[in-house]
């Protein structure tokens, strides 16, 4: 083990790192990929594409996701989580394929990281509350501790005149402090490999005519490299880092642990902020206690568990990498059963609510050549996540918005960005809507794609419209906020669980869920009324009785699905993949 | 205009990207430079004695030499007069003190990748050192260039045929063997090269994402 490992080092200077730009650094032969994202962000990640491992810093920077150049597999900000797979349009890619990260801190003008880092970062102390300036970083082909030693043989003057006495502080972890009459400077040693390193200064209170002094040194320091460099070549090259890279990421390789019946609740979050975002919707900025929230997928909802016991699905309203924080938003049902008057009126900023992870069950293609987004009343939210994701990639589309007044269009300044993208429907009645919506889905083509969120009659009758127009199943994606049929549990029957080896009976009044959590099966599920698409199964035989509003017709009429929380066997006997 | 083009030439290239932003359409000939050394044949020898490429043909005028072209087509087709400031002393002195030192990154980094690339056989230790020296004087440049304001490799706020003389050696270097990650101005540069307003790739050319 190397204890250097555990230090912070520089590894780029703060204006290496102009917005969507990537920036190629090392440290201990490990290669990074430094990139800005356009909220300011600084990401340091290890430089290759966990898919084929292709270098990320010849990818692309769009500012709020970085997308490999090879096969265009995108990561988001902050997590560098995928977000997109284009080889998988119609599906969101497994929250578990993340790539590898290292810990970032600016500040100085510098980024500083470190590969196995032994506690905080602490800003070396001479520079603490000072005015600094950041000098041209100088690489030297020569071993770290060689120009380490050299570093301190560095003379200067306050003022650019001839260099003067200069006393020599070494400090541990790479670095040196220089005095000369009265100014002072820190040299840090960036160790790139066994046999390269980077000359990184810091002036410390540094006169007024910066230019001068960054052309001051940037001369001295060039000279004290062609000393180094003439040093280390009279000795011996030393052999390069090697350094072994895990194929995969730990998670990724192991089993996954069995998923835990129930809606989940991992993770802690605050609060931030509750607002009103339109005439009876409450907006919520979530933000986490301690850790990095997990990757947003544009469509994705969280359960939240609220004071009262009570758990409900919320969309999430992110454009692609905000991954600071959650936005949520929460519509007050005149005929509330608890959850969103608790929303409304018991939790407060400040609070802290148990979450789940998001989860990606209405994902969006970026294959569309037109992307038909369809909204109404609080059905907006995980059309603005998916709009400003569109958005963000110049990708076409139209986001038509349904709602009763002015007053009641939720998240004003995410819609004002939308620009001409957005398109508003300001108190019609249903015959309106019709027409509305007919206009909107006039024009059908290959590779258009349309989502709806809303109320559920609003939903069919666009899903209606849609299919009388020509649009083709497939091309329809919705999601409703909770299913209305009236489930009906009369039927028994038998399940043959083909991977656990175990046939249990579901009687009348008892859902197949209900059933696979007493026999101690750990099934995943959220809204349990079969609308969200968490305890989807695969059924290998056997005619499922559909009762949910997730799966479309074709999907339903395939046989091969089932919503395990309210649909039933037509069959006495139904075989699924669990 | 005809262009004596080969798809892989980073100094054809130049002038591929030059028209392209120029909006100006042309015709091409493909010459077999490798492996038929066709730059090499009697009828190539006529129009260019040196056996390079590349050559335009242009309202009967015949041209050689990558930055020669560049020259010509910039004080010809750009109407902007940017591109090859003819009326600015300074600028125009500093454009062709960089085209100079576009041929020395041809000597040194296209040949290296002709080495790795098409066999040739010549020094290729000697070619990447090479190159690595002129790319540490050209990051220095561009660093200090972007201290003062400045995005382009010659004064002013437009960038000059310096620029498109420079940019594709340096941006294939690495098939030559020849890393960039100690020249990150010289990256950053790159990039702005490839958001000017009609830029085009090649083989080994990646786009870049747009701008913020």
């Amino acid at each position: 083990m190397n204890e250097n490992l555990q230090h912070w080092y520089p590894v780029a200077s703060s204006n290496d790192l102009p917005l969507r730009h990537v920036y190629q650094g090392q440290l201990w032969g490990r290669e990074l990929a430094v990139w800005r994202a356009d909220d300011g962000f600084v990401n340091v990640w290890e430089n290759r594409c966990l898919h084929r491992g292709v270098r990320l810093s010849i990818g692309l920077n769009e500012g709020r996701e970085l997308r490999c150049l090879y096969h265009g597999w995108r990561y988001a900000n902050r997590t560098a989580g995928c977000t997109y797979i284009p080889a998988h349009p119609a599906d969101a890619p497994a929250r578990t394929i993340c790539n590898n990260t290292y810990h970032a801190i600016e500040a100085h003008g510098l980024v500083w990281s470190s590969v196995e880092p032994m506690g905080d970062f602490a800003v070396p102390e001479a520079l603490e509350g000072q005015e600094t300036l950041a000098l041209r970083p100088i690489p030297v082909k020569a071993a770290p501790e060689l120009a380490l030693k050299h570093a301190a043989t560095y003379r200067f003057s306050a003022d650019g005149s001839a260099a003067n006495d200069t006393s020599v502080e070494a400090k541990e972890g790479g670095y040196v402090l220089l005095s000369a009459d009265g100014a002072q400077m820190m040299l840090f040693v960036q160790p790139i490999d066994a046999d390269r390193s980077v000359l990184r200064g810091v002036l410390i209170n540094p006169t007024e005519d910066h230019l001068a002094l960054l052309r001051y040194h940037n001369s001295g320091l060039s000279a004290l490299r062609d000393v180094i460099e003439s040093d280390a070549a009279k000795l011996p090259t030393p052999a390069a880092i090697e350094v072994s890279f895990s194929k995969v990421d730990a998670d990724l390789a192991a089993m996954p642990e069995r998923a835990k019946s129930g809606p989940k609740a991992e993770l802690r979050v605050t609060v931030a902020q509750k607002w009103l975002a339109s005439d009876g919707v409450m907006g919520f900025r979530l933000e986490s206690l301690n850790e990095q929230l997990p990757t947003v997928q544009p469509g994705a909802h969280i359960d939240v568990h609220m004071p009262n016991g009570m758990s409900r699905q919320y969309s999430l309203t992110n454009g692609p990498g905000e991954q600071d924080h959650y936005t949520i938003g929460v519509k007050l049902e005149p005929k509330s059963r608890g959850g969103s008057e608790c929303m409304h009126n018991a939790v407060q900023t400040g609070d802290v609510l148990a979450i789940s992870a998001p989860r990606a069950n209405f994902p969006l293609r970026r294959d569309a050549t037109q992307t038909v987004l369809v909204a109404g009343g609080i059905g907006i939210t995980p059309m603005l996540a998916m709009a400003q994701t569109l958005k963000a990639q110049n990708l076409p589309f139209q986001l038509h918005y349904f709602a009763q007044s002015e007053a009641h269009l939720s998240f004003r300044p995410i819609l004002d960005d939308l620009g001409e993208n957005l398109i508003t429907h300001l108190g019609l009645s249903p015959d309106e809507t019709g027409v509305a919506l007919r206009n909107a889905l006039a024009s059908y083509d290959y590779a258009h794609h349309l989502y709806i969120c809303g109320p559920g009659p609003m939903l069919e009758a666009t899903r209606k419209i849609a299919g009388d127009q020509g649009w083709p199943e497939e091309a329809v994606h919705f999601e409703y906020f909770k299913n209305v049929n009236t489930i009906d549990d009369s039927s028994s029957f038998e399940v043959a669980l083909a991977r656990s080896a175990l046939t249990l009976h579901v009687p009348a009044g008892k859902s197949i869920l209900d059933v696979l959590q007493e026999n101690g099966i750990e099934t995943p599920s959220s809204c349990e009324q079969g609308a969200c698409g968490t305890c989807l199964a695969t059924v290998i035989e056997g005619e499922p009785d559909h009762q949910d509003v997730y799966l479309s017709d074709s999907e339903k009429a395939s046989n091969s699905k089932i919503l395990t929380c309210v649909s039933r066997s037509k069959s006495k006997r139904l075989v699924l993949d669990i | 205009m005809k262009l004596y083009d080969y798809e892989l030439s980073g100094n054809c290239y130049k002038i591929r990207l030059f028209l392209s932003i120029l909006n100006k359409s042309f015709e091409t000939q493909t010459v077999d430079f490798y492996p038929g050394q066709e730059h090499k044949s009697p009828p190539m020898l006529a129009l260019n004695p040196l056996g390079q490429l590349p050559i335009i043909e242009d309202e009967g005028k015949v041209l050689r030499d990558a930055q020669a072209i560049l020259t010509y087509l910039a004080a010809k087709y750009d109407e902007t007069g940017e591109w090859y400031p003819l009326q600015d002393p300074d600028r125009l002195g500093e454009v062709a003190q960089w085209l100079a030192f576009a041929d020395g990154i041809t000597g040194t980094a296209s040949a290296a990748r002709l080495h790795d690339g098409l066999f040739y056989d010549l020094d290729v230790e000697a070619a990447r050192a090479g190159a690595h020296r002129l790319f540490r004087i050209l990051d220095e440049h561009l660093w200090f260039a972007e201290q003062a304001g400045q995005s382009w490799i010659c004064s002013g706020n437009h960038p000059t045929i310096a620029d498109i003389a420079c940019f594709p050696y340096v941006i294939l270097s690495e098939e030559g063997g020849i890393s960039r990650q100690d020249y990150p101005a010289i990256r950053r540069w790159c990039d702005r090269v490839k958001r000017i307003k009609g830029f085009i790739g090649m083989s080994g050319v990646f786009p870049t994402s747009a701008a913020a």
